[in-house]
């Protein structure tokens, strides 16, 4: 069993997509019960979901998981009956811990990585917005090492430190046909990376009410020269000069988050999290081209990202010794105002329910799945910069599954 | 390991689940009060698809009227037949092309002269040589005729003197003698769209007020209440567009006599003006030096300039003195300008009651195209505007559209039908409809 654990860590950053913006899959268990895990303690996910709570692990963890997702947007422009569908492509966002201590010591090691923002939408070169955007690839990926220590029994602080390491591949259609008919196409094309923390803080109350708070920061990403490919009608060649790059910079927000955990008897775990996310550091969206001419100037899209919370809320059974069945939901606001939805990200408000299952298969080995659905409320906008001027809707679809080894 | 296939199951069914797409409800597309089920479209060139300083089957392709006629039939709208020229013939007229651009940025357009449809050359006497084309024996919806004036409409000899106008009739010029608006009302039609009137203001504009004359007001009035009466005689319904500001096409905002004069001054900075002949009233013309306000027009030689023209006081320089000014067919100067703009002013505003009065509906092309002229136009994130083959708007000869700006004007009409009869044609997706073609 433990040579599948290795194939499931060592295939996962090769698929390492992901998805959404911000995309909230960072551990099966918690998945399967609505996204919680700020205020209670699971596994090795809580690297991710409350580094404070590390020290509070009774063993020490190495696993991993992967959540194949399916975005499908589908855009209806104003005034028609086309339905222009985003291609079938499955992002792969992933996560991956470990986490050590000696036994019964008062602290623990951890280190995370994993895929808290991330976009995969495909709209093909033929729709409506093509000239808005054809497709985009971003990825994010965190690697966090991790201290946890426990200051007494009944609570536990911890820290880590963020390495991102980003990337960007998007494409749009330029308005300028070839003798052929061929319009241009713009690539954008780089990677870059930023740095930031995560650190929150564990109760255990008299009440048997556990409390989480962390606070993960804003990461500012960097991509200092991506490529900046132009295919263009040769006359017109010299006016978007190659080689070329750009430089970006993408402000991936902080989160705020607090957790609670209810415990009704031995077999059940509830769980509640509020999250506040800071999406109102994402202002603009700009590409500084390194050579510039008087038809390729920098960019400088205003994105007017609003703060945005996310009410969860999830449960566990514990149906004998080896089997866990969970559930969940949530609401999630949108960060777009309107006029700034773009097919980037067509951001709306939604909700979403979650099931998962954990079983363990073996000693010390614990298999869990889980499956969302998530439902982005359907919005009709003219965006104020693009003019592009339609209804979207989309609806995610996300199983995933992880191996934990624990001892 | 049992469960473990379970899972794998569980995970393959969802999957499949994933496969469902999302759809957005629409309203099922409406012929609200119309019956669409023959529509017929009469105009001029901007009607027949004519673009690049000809019509060829690539325009006519993407006219107005076949887009229209396209998104009509969801809402029971029949086919739409144009009087396309054949593929072996498919440049039609002829057209331009852009080959490149020269080193100070301007365009350098080539005539295609290949595969065309021309048939032969017949001089009218008194008239003048006609240009005839293969002929078109098919089914007709697109009755647009480049060229014709809303003057025309009822003249009988017409069929002789417009090549695009013969091509459609059965008979051989000089013996046509069936009208315009006859021809049109031969055969029956539920609706109608009709874009007349540009030439009656455009062609003594395109001519700088020259070799053409502005159709009388009263003849104009006179006539556009004959062809809508006609038109809807038999209670159908229709759209109708008025004329756009002629001033606002590239033709005229291109060459301008600001760009003329810098280009003299770099070689010899004394000149201080251009100098043109001018409209002083009625008929009366005088040279006076050139200001902003006066329209040079796109296919003025620029390098005629200061070429020594032969006067009674010795050679002097061509459009540099009042004695050798800029001749009258390059310039549309203020007073031409304002001229046009009163008549296309009294076009519209007969156009529009004579809409009214018959409940039709109204695509107001001239406040359309202003808007683009002052402010642009953004589109799906393609911006357009009124310049120069870089505008994407206008085609290269400067007045009539690419294909994108004749989507833009199908959906401006679209939009208006949905407007007046409570319809829901769709409109199309403009991002499909391309700008001049770059080499």
């Amino acid at each position: 069993m433990r040579k599948i654990l290795l194939l499931v860590l060592t295939i996962a950053p090769l698929l390492a997509y992901s998805q959404g913006f911000q995309v909230n899959l960072e551990g099966q268990k918690q998945i399967g019960m609505g996204h919680t895990g700020t205020g209670i303690v699971q596994d090795g996910a809580s690297v991710f979901f409350n580094p404070g709570a590390v020290a509070m692990l009774s063993e020490n963890y190495i696993q991993g998981g992967i959540s194949p997702l399916l975005f499908k947007s589908v855009f209806n422009p104003a005034g028609t009956s086309i339905q222009n569908h985003t291609s079938n492509k499955v992002a792969t966002p992933f996560h991956a811990y470990a986490v050590w201590g000696p036994k019964s010591s008062f602290w623990k090691l951890g280190v995370g990585v994993y895929t808290p923002f991330g976009g995969l939408t495909d709209w093909g070169n033929t729709w409506q917005g093509k000239y808005v955007l054809e497709s985009l690839n971003l990825k994010a990926i965190y690697i966090q090492p991790t201290l946890s220590v426990k200051l007494a029994d009944w609570m536990s602080i911890g820290g880590g430190f963020v390495y991102n390491r980003g990337s960007v591949d998007l494409t749009r259609a330029i308005p300028l046909a070839n003798s052929n008919g061929d319009v241009g196409q713009a690539r954008l094309k780089g990677s870059g990376k930023g740095y930031g923390w995560n650190a929150g803080v564990y109760f255990k109350t008299e009440a048997g009410i556990t409390i989480g708070i962390t606070h993960r920061s804003q990461v500012n990403t960097t991509i200092p020269a991506g490529d900046a490919i132009f295919t263009v009608p040769a006359s017109l060649q010299s006016s978007f000069p190659q080689p070329n790059t750009f430089r970006s910079t993408i402000p991936l927000p902080a989160t705020n988050s607090i957790g609670f955990g209810f415990y009704p008897g031995s077999k059940w775990i509830l769980a509640l999290d509020v999250n506040l996310v800071n999406w109102d550091s994402y202002k603009t969206l700009s590409f500084d081209y390194k050579t510039n001419t008087a038809v390729l100037q920098d960019t400088k899209s205003a994105r007017n990202y609003q703060q945005a919370y996310s009410l969860r809320g999830g449960a566990q059974y514990k149906a004998n010794d080896k089997l866990a069945l969970r559930f969940g939901g949530g609401y999630a606001s949108t960060a777009v105002l309107d006029g700034y939805v773009t097919p980037e990200a067509p951001d709306a408000n939604r909700v979403y329910g979650t099931l998962g299952l954990g079983y363990t298969v073996a000693k010390h080995l614990d298999i869990d799945i889980s499956f969302e659905y998530e439902h982005l409320m359907q919005r009709t906008q003219t965006n104020f910069e693009s003019r592009l001027s339609g209804t979207f809707k989309t609806d995610v679809y996300i199983p995933g599954i992880s191996l934990a080894y624990h001892w | 390991m049992k469960t473990l296939k379970l899972h794998i199951y569980i995970i393959a069914g969802l999957f499949l689940l994933g496969a469902c797409k999302p759809e957005i409800h629409t309203p099922k597309p409406s012929a609200g009060s119309v019956n669409f089920s023959r529509y017929i479209a009469l105009g001029n060139s901007l009607t027949a698809g004519y673009a690049d300083g000809g019509l060829y089957l690539a325009g006519q392709q993407v006219s107005y009227p076949s887009i229209i006629g396209k998104q009509m039939q969801s809402v029971g709208g029949g086919t739409f037949s144009q009087p396309l020229f054949n593929t072996a013939q498919a440049n039609g007229s002829g057209y331009l092309s852009l080959t490149g651009f020269n080193a100070d940025g301007t365009p350098i357009t080539t005539p295609v002269t290949t595969n065309l449809a021309i048939r032969g050359v017949l001089p009218v006497p008194g008239f003048g040589n006609v240009t005839l084309y293969t002929k078109y024996t098919g089914d007709i919806n697109n009755y647009g005729v480049p060229g014709i004036k809303l003057m025309h409409i009822t003249y009988a000899p017409y069929g002789n003197l417009n090549g695009y106008f013969e091509r459609l009739l059965p008979g051989n010029a000089p013996t046509n003698s069936t009208t315009y608006l006859d021809f049109v009302m031969s055969k029956p039609f539920t609706f109608f769209s009709n874009w007349l009137g540009n030439n009656d203001a455009l062609g003594y504009a395109t001519s700088g007020g020259a070799g053409d004359v502005l159709t009388d007001k009263s003849t104009f009035a006179a006539l556009y209440n004959v062809l809508i009466n006609t038109l809807t005689a038999k209670g159908q319904k229709g759209v109708v567009a008025t004329v756009p500001d002629v001033t606002s096409i590239p033709y005229f905002n291109t060459v301008t006599v600001a760009a003329i004069l810098a280009g003299v001054q770099k070689a010899n900075p004394s000149v201080k003006a251009l100098y043109i002949n001018a409209l002083v009233s009625g008929s009366t013309y005088a040279p006076r030096a050139a200001t902003t306000n006066d329209l040079v027009i796109l296919t003025f030689p620029t390098s005629k300039i200061g070429q020594p023209v032969a006067t009674p006081v010795g050679n002097l320089p061509y459009g540099l003195t009042p004695y050798t000014p800029i001749d009258n067919q390059y310039v549309l100067d203020e007073k031409e300008v304002a001229l046009t703009e009163d008549y296309v002013t009294f076009y519209n505003t007969t156009i529009k009651s004579v809409a009214a009065s018959k409940g039709l509906a109204v695509f107001d092309a001239y406040t359309f195209l202003q808007n683009i002229k002052q402010n642009g136009l953004v589109v799906n994130g393609v911006s357009v505007n009124s310049n120069y083959i870089s505008g994407g708007l206008f085609s290269l000869d400067g007045v009539h559209l690419t294909p994108r700006g004749y989507a833009i004007v199908a959906n401006e009409f679209i939009k208006a039908i949905n407007d007046k009869y409570s319809s829901s044609i769709p409109q199309v997706n403009i991002s499909d409809y391309n700008g001049v073609k770059f080499p």
